[in-house]
């Protein structure tokens, strides 16, 4: 009796042992999950999202340079709706959907802002303000794509690798100068309109992620 | 009439043919359709050009049309409105005066705004047009919208409606676009429903001065100038072609080889535009830009080398312009010669920094200038200074300014280091040089010290710079430069020698000496044959010099060739001079100032020092003009005779007096004694006891007061007029002398001769005297006391004393005769005097003071015995 009682009390006490001992090791890989969770809030996530921001700002100006570059009453040929452009929404549910759509989006720009800038050498003085910050946001869209793939690849290590295409990207037909006029104001606007998404998305990614260490970091940005 | 109709239409038809074959060939660009059609032998048709859609009439004309071989008679018609805007129709027919034939079938020419193309458009598209010209817009508007409003820049525009969708707006003079062009467009009735059309507005190409030239004999370089820009860019932008072969964008192209013909051909949208160019190579030589360019230079001239880039040049005659820049000037000069290389540039300024750069260009079959080299810059070296401009102002009798003008610019030829001025005389070998800084431009001279007998100074003033000296500029300081002139008979009689250069006469003009400026200056003109004249004034006033200049009247400025001072009537200095004193051992050294010149009333002649040893004055010294050789001697002789008895008797005083010019007007001077006053009673005795003044002093100022300027006492006299313990020196100037005595208060030898000199008893009478401290008086001191007494009377009583002016007369002889009782000075011209104690310095060893306790105790006593009335 006394040994079935000591036995089960032994028992008892190793599997209160295995209980803890289990826990522990939850609580380990938890804390080893926020700890990773935490470096990334600190590099690549916020980093893309200053990116972003910055990028969005860029696409402000730019905006407004356009208008002034293209004659009187170009504010309203900018509200002129066009098809044919990128979407400026993020699709997908899961945040790996999204960003992938975010990478597709940027790739589809390129090509457009590529048009703009030759549509718009034709139309500008070669020392134009324009033509530089055209460059500029062409570029910068590349590099943010290129932070949204590293991102995507940190994030989601075990989801298939985003395209490096993305995919062709239909042009508009050969257009007349008014219709160019319409086409760089429509591209830039919904350009501005996507990285305001984008931002928006990267930092509710950046909730989900980081919690509440990356608020603090977020702090300082 | 239904006859003549119906005759008509069977004729028409039977010899009138219908126009057959009627088709259309649209250039939307140019807005031109192109009819044609088969006419037979008629050359005269009726065209009718109708909106489709809403009928109406936009071109009906009677055309004369020869057909062609082919038997088709064409014309080209222009639409106002772009081709695209609606659908039109055109009929053709025959017409033989006022028979015409039936129309032809209707050819359409479809437009845009079918109902099949629900599209909004606007036309026409990315037109560019010339400035200065006028444009219809249209718009059609989207099948089943509804027409707002049309916009060119931003202007709303008046539309006239073509068809069911679609309106047209016409911009009338347009003005040149921006590089992106004009805007126009229309609206619907929803913000969505917008589009519109760009319109690019300039100039079609035109250039000028379309030239090739060569470089090295081989190659081309053709360019030209665009005297006004087509406003148009991108890909309306103007395209050039030289010789067929195209050049980018620019003005300027190159070519390996030259050729004998150039032509230059630029188009754009708007049209084309050709020059041409013919010349033979060895005529447009334009030679590349010297280089490595250097100097060598000299205070006077620089030479400049540069080298060539090709050695094309070597053997060319070469023309070379080489610009030289100075601070102030740039000039040009020419060399030429085969493969020219270096310049040698004459008539540089010393010191001075320039900047040259050279150009060339062929020497024959001269085309043009090259470019300008590299500037370079270099600094001629230095050289002596040219003569300085120097200048005089005498502003006394013999003292003066002498004053040179800084360099000009270009003239110091290097930095100034300094300026030497030389005064020296020609009676005397002996230079006086002095080196001031480069900042000085005037030096005060004083001609006492170096001329003699009033001879001539000459000044030389050189300037240094580090090239060396500049040669002199040498002046005359005569002292004699102006004349004195008596007042003789109530004028001053001027006279001078006729100048040959005086064409208009003469110009007097005088004006008080004093005067410092807005001076009331008064003058006469006379003729050019007068030589002398008197001037006569109401305003002229006694004891005030006069200046009077004597200017020559020429066609030019008035040269001044004479000038003159003098007085109406000389009168005694109205203040004396700062006296001062400093004992070296056992010497005074008796320094004074000068006498501002307003208050010398007269020609100064020199001073005279006197000795007041108690009662006596003594002349030590005579510094009169015009006699001091007669009286150096005995002034010598008074001074160490006097100086060796106050010395040891210890009771002498010196005892300065100024020698006044003296107004008969006023109240004579007399220094008394005091023992004289207490004797006399003449008032003295109410002076204050404690008064500052010295006695001899205390009587001036009592006879002399009424003057306007009251004598100035040296502040060393306030310690008390009796002490007459302490040496004392009186300085006084002398005014108008007709002799060099040496003594002052013989007013002349009659006087001397009836009156006592006071002179003896009063040094006698002292009982103090100077005594040097530092030094105690031997045992024996009574007697060389008794013999300082005897030697100063006997002094002053051989020379004679002051004998003054004629024009010194007393008002009256009873005047003269009481004055004469009071002093044996009366109306002498002896000025205010100055008068300086002699006592040691403060800074004597006051251990010898205490030792003479005793006898400092005795000089108080004295001193308030003395001083009572």
């Amino acid at each position: 009796m006394n040994e079935h009682v000591k036995s089960r009390s032994l028992h008892l006490c190793t599997h209160t042992a295995a209980t803890l001992l289990s826990l522990l090791l939850v609580m380990v890989f938890d804390s080893t999950k926020a700890t990773v969770a935490t470096q990334q809030c600190g590099s690549t996530l916020l980093q893309t999202l200053k990116l972003a921001r910055f990028a969005q700002k860029e696409s402000v100006d730019i905006i407004k340079t356009y208008k002034a570059s293209q004659g009187d009453m170009s504010e309203i040929i900018c509200k002129v709706s066009l098809s044919g452009l990128p979407d400026p929404n993020i699709s997908g549910l899961e945040s790996s959907e999204q960003m992938s759509s975010v990478h597709s989006s940027l790739q589809e720009f390129s090509p457009h802002f590529k048009r703009v800038f030759d549509q718009q050498t034709d139309l500008q003085l070669p020392d134009s303000p324009l033509l530089d910050q055209l460059s500029v946001i062409s570029r910068r869209s590349l590099y943010l794509d290129s932070q949204i793939t590293v991102l995507y690849q940190q994030l989601f290590p075990n989801s298939p690798p985003l395209g490096a295409d993305g995919g062709a990207t239909s042009l508009p037909p050969p257009q007349n100068v008014f219709q160019q006029k319409v086409y760089g104001c429509v591209v830039l606007k919904t350009y501005k309109e996507f990285l305001s998404n984008v931002s928006k998305y990267l930092r509710t990614l950046k909730n989900q992620m980081c919690g509440i260490n990356a608020r603090r970091i977020n702090m300082f940005f | 009439a239904l006859l003549q109709e119906i005759t008509c239409i069977f004729l028409c038809h039977l010899f009138i043919p219908i126009p057959q074959q009627v088709s259309l060939s649209e250039n939307l660009k140019t807005q031109q359709v192109s009819i044609s059609w088969v006419g037979g032998e008629a050359t005269t048709f009726d065209l009718l050009i109708l909106r489709t859609e809403l009928n109406d009439t936009v071109f009906y004309e009677t055309v004369t049309v020869a057909a062609e071989a082919s038997g088709q008679s064409k014309f080209l018609w222009t639409s106002a409105e772009p081709l695209e805007c609606t659908s039109l129709s055109f009929r053709v027919r025959s017409r033989s005066g006022q028979l015409t034939s039936d129309w032809s079938s209707t050819q359409i020419l479809q437009g845009n705004d079918s109902p099949t193309d629900e599209r909004m458009q606007a036309y026409p598209q990315d037109k560019t047009v010339p400035a200065g010209s006028n444009i219809t817009f249209c718009c059609i508007i989207g099948e089943g919208k509804s027409f707002d409003s049309f916009h060119f820049i931003s202007e709303s525009i008046n539309v006239t409606r073509l068809s069911r969708r679609t309106y047209a707006a016409t911009v009338y003079n347009l003005k040149p676009s921006r590089s992106y062009g004009h805007n126009a467009y229309c609206k619907g009735k929803t913000e969505a429903e917008l589009y519109g059309a760009v319109i690019f507005v300039g100039y079609p190409p035109l250039f000028t001065d379309f030239i090739c030239e060569t470089h090295d004999l081989t190659s081309a370089v053709c360019h030209w100038t665009e005297p006004r820009k087509t406003q148009l860019l991108g890909r309306r932008q103007t395209r050039y072609s030289i010789n067929g072969r195209y050049g980018q964008n620019r003005k300027q192209c190159s070519f390996p080889r030259w050729e004998e013909n150039w032509k230059l051909l630029g188009w754009n949208p708007l049209g084309e535009y050709s020059l041409t160019d013919i010349a033979d190579v060895r005529s447009r030589v334009v030679p590349l830009p010297p280089e490595e360019l250097s100097t060598v230079a000299n205070a006077r001239n620089a030479t400049v080398t540069w080298q060539w880039k090709l050695n094309h040049y070597v053997s060319l005659p070469l023309v070379c312009q080489v610009e030289l820049m100075s601070s102030d000037d740039k000039t040009k000069r020419t060399f030429s010669g085969v493969g020219l290389r270096s310049a040698t540039l004459l008539d540089l300024y010393p010191y001075e920094e320039y900047s040259v750069k050279v150009r060339c260009g062929a020497q024959q079959n001269f085309w043009r200038w090259g470019n300008w080299s590299k500037t370079i810059s270099f600094q001629t070296d230095s050289e002596i200074p040219s003569a300085p401009d120097v200048w005089m102002w005498m502003n006394g009798d013999t003292t003066g300014q002498i004053l040179w003008k800084p360099y000009e610019p270009r003239k110091s030829h290097g930095p100034i280091v300094s300026y030497e001025v030389t005064l020296w005389s020609p009676d005397d070998i002996t230079r006086h040089t002095q080196i001031v800084s480069p900042e000085t431009f005037a030096m005060p001279v004083n001609l006492s010290g170096i001329s003699i007998n009033n001879t001539k100074v000459i000044a030389s003033v050189v300037a240094k710079n580090p090239a060396g000296l500049s040669p002199p500029e040498s002046l005359d300081l005569d002292s004699e430069a102006i004349t004195k002139v008596d007042f003789r008979e109530g004028a001053f009689p001027l006279s001078w020698q006729s100048d040959a250069n005086s064409s208009c006469g003469y110009i007097v003009e005088w004006y008080e000496a004093s005067c410092q400026r807005d001076c009331p200056v008064e003058w006469i003109k006379v003729g050019e044959e007068i030589t002398n004249v008197s001037i006569k004034s109401d305003a002229f006033e006694p004891g005030v010099r006069y200046y009077f200049s004597l200017y020559s009247c020429s066609s030019e400025a008035p040269e001044l060739l004479k000038r003159w001072e003098g007085y109406t009537r000389e009168l005694a200095p109205s203040s004396s001079v700062q006296l001062s004193t400093e004992q070296q051992d056992s010497d005074i050294l008796i320094s004074w100032s000068e006498i501002p010149s307003t208050h010398r009333r007269g020609f100064l002649l020199g001073y005279n020092v006197y000795l007041n040893n108690g009662s006596q004055l003594t002349k030590l010294a005579d510094w009169l003009i015009f006699e001091i050789l007669a009286t150096l001697g005995v002034t010598a002789l008074a001074l160490i005779i006097v100086t060796f008895v106050c010395y040891k008797k210890r009771k002498c005083m010196v005892h300065i007096v100024e020698k006044p010019e003296w107004d008969s007007s006023k109240e004579v001077l007399v220094v008394i004694p005091e023992e004289d006053e207490d004797d006399e009673g003449q008032g003295i005795r109410d002076e204050p006891v404690d008064t500052d003044e010295p006695t001899s002093l205390r009587y001036y100022n009592q006879v002399v007061d009424e003057r306007p300027i009251r004598p100035r006492y040296p502040d060393s006299s306030a310690s008390s007029a009796s002490s007459m313990d302490s040496g004392r020196t009186d300085v006084t100037y002398t005014g108008i002398q007709t002799s060099g005595s040496s003594l002052v208060f013989q007013s002349d030898s009659q006087s001397s001769s009836d009156q006592p000199l006071v002179v003896p008893e009063s040094c006698g009478g002292a009982d103090g005297g100077y005594r040097p401290q530092m030094q105690l008086p031997p045992e024996n001191d009574n007697a060389s006391l008794a013999q300082s007494h005897s030697l100063p009377e006997s002094q002053a009583c051989r020379s004679g004393g002051y004998r003054p002016q004629n024009n010194w007369q007393l008002d009256s002889p009873d005047e003269a005769d009481e004055r004469r009782s009071l002093a044996p000075s009366l109306g002498s011209p002896t000025s205010i005097a100055s008068t300086q104690f002699l006592l040691p310095d403060q800074s004597s060893d006051e251990l010898a003071e205490e030792k003479h306790q005793s006898s400092a105790a005795t000089w108080l006593t004295n001193l308030l015995s003395t001083t009572k009335p």
